[in-house]
């Protein structure tokens, strides 16, 4: 009889079964072997930014291939959805099974893996000089301890097109700088059969960047907008909510495409890139893909002010980064490589491979060969610039309040006007769910004041 | 006759009730515990009801609850899309072998896939609508409007899933002793009759037992539609409650309110499958007297 169709008994099967659970059981153990800080051994990197800094997967990839070549440790990366990186980590680490490196947005997106002690703090893993310069920002400390690096930047703020602003009698060397001019600028491009602004906001990622471009402005600290998400100031306080009024006058207006709630964020900003649209909100990481689209025609400026906070005005920037899961099996090889992600090569050939802008005092501006570029880099990073504060936002704000508001708004069945009740509610409710992380919140306010 | 200790029996039966017990009890058991604790990481204090007490006054969780409540609506739509078509088939039109597969093939894809490709023919000035105006219909905002982003919803959601119901039913028909309904139709009986009363009543098992299936599908199974097609907005319009759990046990971080709602949910579907089994024993009933 054929071996392979011959009947098992019960007796091998459970010789097979235990063989089976065995070998299981052994691998994680030969697998912990393999680590120990000296080299040579393998460690997994949970990653995402490819979305968002098209092209900056060239630049992980060659800087693995280099580690690898310099130390002899192999690291394997896993490139993951938007939605899931950080959702997906919590849970890994919740199981005890973390990636060695993981992606980490920055503020409460990693803050709140801090409190549950998935993620190490790096200081005494990672040299203090990287530490320091690596971008991480003051929203990635807590209690005296850092628990990311920087990765590249991301700034905030609104693309236009400079020969459509010609075109509507505009200057397109000098984009609008207050509310009011603005408006006029928008009503000029409107005037003259283009649209002013389109996007995107079915996903609600666009009504994150308008939110924070502009409550921003109204505020004088960042802990000012911590003490707005944890209810010790009123979002009913008309400055809290202007922003908001602001949007409906742009959508009464009719200066923001009419399809803007049926479509996501890359899908609303594409009519810019095709030439069809003078503006749109956009990061300074998606630069370079407008750029090649629009050449010479791309301008890039700060969301115009009608608040008068201390904040108001100055650049918005934020930075992605990576920090070490506590449960990861190799510490002092995951701190080796975050460090030299930031030696002077790998920050060049951050430039030069991907185009991204790297997270790091210590790089060269002057490597970059792009005026336009440079400029935007050396104004939105190394010069004055303020922090995300939607990375303070519990996720409750976001999807019940930041979403619903913005969406409803550009639907025509909210008033600006009523976002500050909305805010309220979802502000007290976000309480009453989460009383344990109230506390939290309220010691990194602290941090954040000083 | 041969002896059996008494215990004998429990004990062959342990290795599988064990096996069962933990695939499925122990999952169960974990959610019910976790909906009443504050779960951070792996778990929390105990709460008690306090999870259940937070969802019942948070408007977002009445709103998803009152929209799953909604789409309820498309059984019957699919109920009656499928029978109609199912019969249809059933007379053996012309090419009825392929009108089957291409009624099929969209309950092959995965809901992803149908979710983005919906996501893009509905938008504003996407194909549907393009359609629309070229025969000067207009064209609404499909998904950007708050009170056709649902029915939207249910459109998708209808389209794929009438696959199935229309095989359900065909295989069904394709079983029923032909003489029956040769028989009738010599007798005289015209299409609607042998419908109302060869045809019908031979499916009752069968529509009681898709009705189930469909209303336990809008309840519990429309998560991939709902988040490739709208994201729950615009607003909250079409947040239902698998997107709520979704919400607070991965985004919000709170897996035990996340757990609390899917105890109610469980239960409300639960409650279901309790009217299929009581409708089915009853119909058994009849047909014994």
């Amino acid at each position: 009889m054929d071996p392979l169709s011959r009947p098992i008994s019960r007796r091998q099967l459970l010789r097979y079964t235990a063989g089976g659970i065995a070998v299981a059981g052994l691998g994680p153990l030969l697998a912990a072997c393999g680590g120990g800080g000296g080299g040579g051994g393998k460690l997994s990197m949970w990653w995402w930014g490819d979305q968002e800094a098209v092209g900056v997967k060239k630049w992980v990839d060659d800087t693995i291939a280099k580690f690898k070549e310099q130390t002899g440790t192999t690291i394997d990366p896993l490139l993951m959805d938007t939605n899931n990186v950080i959702p997906k980590f919590t849970n890994a680490a919740a199981a005890g099974k973390p990636p060695d490196i993981q992606f980490i947005f920055n503020g409460i997106y990693h803050m709140e893996n801090v409190w549950l002690g998935y993620l190490a703090p790096l200081n005494g893993l990672v040299s203090d000089n990287v530490l320091k310069t690596s971008g991480a920002t003051v929203l990635s400390d807590f209690e005296g301890k850092q628990y990311r690096v920087g990765f590249y930047i991301v700034g905030f703020g609104l693309e236009y097109n400079k020969e459509l602003f010609s075109k509507a009698g505009l200057n397109a060397d000098s984009p609008p700088k207050t509310w009011d001019e603005f408006l006029n600028a928008c009503d000029k491009l409107k005037s003259s059969g283009v649209q002013p602004l389109t996007g995107g906001i079915k996903d609600g990622f666009l009504g994150e960047w308008y939110f924070v471009n502009t409550l921003t402005q109204a505020l004088d600290s960042p802990a000012e907008a911590l003490d707005l998400f944890i209810g010790k100031l009123d979002w009913r306080e008309p400055k809290y909510h202007e922003h908001w009024v602001k949007l409906q006058e742009l959508y009464d207006n009719g200066f923001i495409n009419n399809d803007i709630n049926s479509l996501e964020l890359y899908q609303g900003i594409a009519p810019f890139n095709d030439g069809k649209a003078a503006m749109t909100i956009n990061t300074t990481a998606a630069l370079p893909d407008s750029q090649s689209k629009l050449g010479d025609k791309l301008g890039y400026f700060v969301m115009p002010t009608f608040g008068s906070g201390k904040m108001a005005g100055i650049p918005i920037t934020d930075t992605q980064g990576f920090g070490i899961p506590t449960k990861g099996h190799d510490h002092e090889d995951a701190a080796k490589f975050l460090e030299f992600m930031h030696s002077p090569d790998r920050l060049k050939a951050m430039w030069t491979l991907s185009k991204a802008l790297p997270a790091d005092d210590t790089f060269d501006s002057s490597l970059i060969d792009d005026p336009f570029l440079k400029g935007v880099y050396d104004e939105w990073w190394k010069g004055t610039h303020n922090v995300y504060v939607a990375d303070l936002m519990p996720t409750l704000f976001w999807t019940d309040a930041m979403f619903v508001a913005s969406q409803k708004i550009l639907a025509g069945t909210l008033k600006g006007d009523q976002t500050g009740d909305l805010a309220a509610q979802v502000t007290e409710k976000w309480k009453k769910q989460n009383p344990d992380l109230v506390e939290k919140y309220t010691t990194w306010g602290k941090d954040l004041a000083v | 006759m041969l002896k059996t200790r008494s215990w004998a029996p429990y004990a062959y039966v342990a290795p599988a009730a064990l096996l069962i017990g933990f695939i499925f009890a122990y999952p169960i058991a974990r959610v019910i515990d976790f909906s009443m604790r504050l779960i951070r990481g792996n778990s929390g204090p105990f709460v008690g009801l306090n999870n259940y007490r937070l969802i019942f006054e948070d408007p977002t969780f009445v709103a998803a609850a009152k929209h799953s409540a909604l789409l309820l609506v498309a059984v019957p739509v699919l109920l009656a899309i499928s029978v109609l078509v199912a019969v249809l088939l059933f007379e053996r039109v012309r090419g009825w072998r392929i009108y089957r597969s291409v009624l099929f093939f969209p309950y092959i894809l995965a809901v992803p896939i149908i979710g983005i490709v919906a996501s893009y023919l509905f938008t504003l000035n996407g194909v549907v609508n393009a359609i629309l105006r070229g025969i000067g219909l207009g064209g609404p905002d499909w998904l950007g409007n708050e009170k056709l982003a649902l029915v939207t919803l249910m459109i998708v959601i209808v389209w794929r899933e009438v696959g199935f119901g229309i095989v359900l039913f065909l295989a069904r028909l394709l079983s029923l002793p032909e003489e029956q309904i040769e028989a009738a139709r010599i007798d005289g009986a015209g299409w609607w009759a042998r419908l109302r009363h060869i045809i019908l009543p031979e499916l009752r098992g069968t529509i009681e037992f898709y009705c189930v299936v469909a209303a336990i599908t809008m309840l519990a199974w429309v998560f991939g539609y709902v988040y490739t097609l709208t994201g729950g907005g615009p607003g909250n319009a079409t947040v239902v409650l698998e997107f709520y759990i979704y919400n607070q046990g991965l985004r919000n971080s709170l897996p035990g309110m996340a757990s609390a709602v899917a105890v109610l949910l469980m239960g409300a579907t639960m409650i279901f499958i309790a009217v299929l089994f009581w409708v089915r024993s009853r119909a058994r009933e009849e047909e014994v007297a």
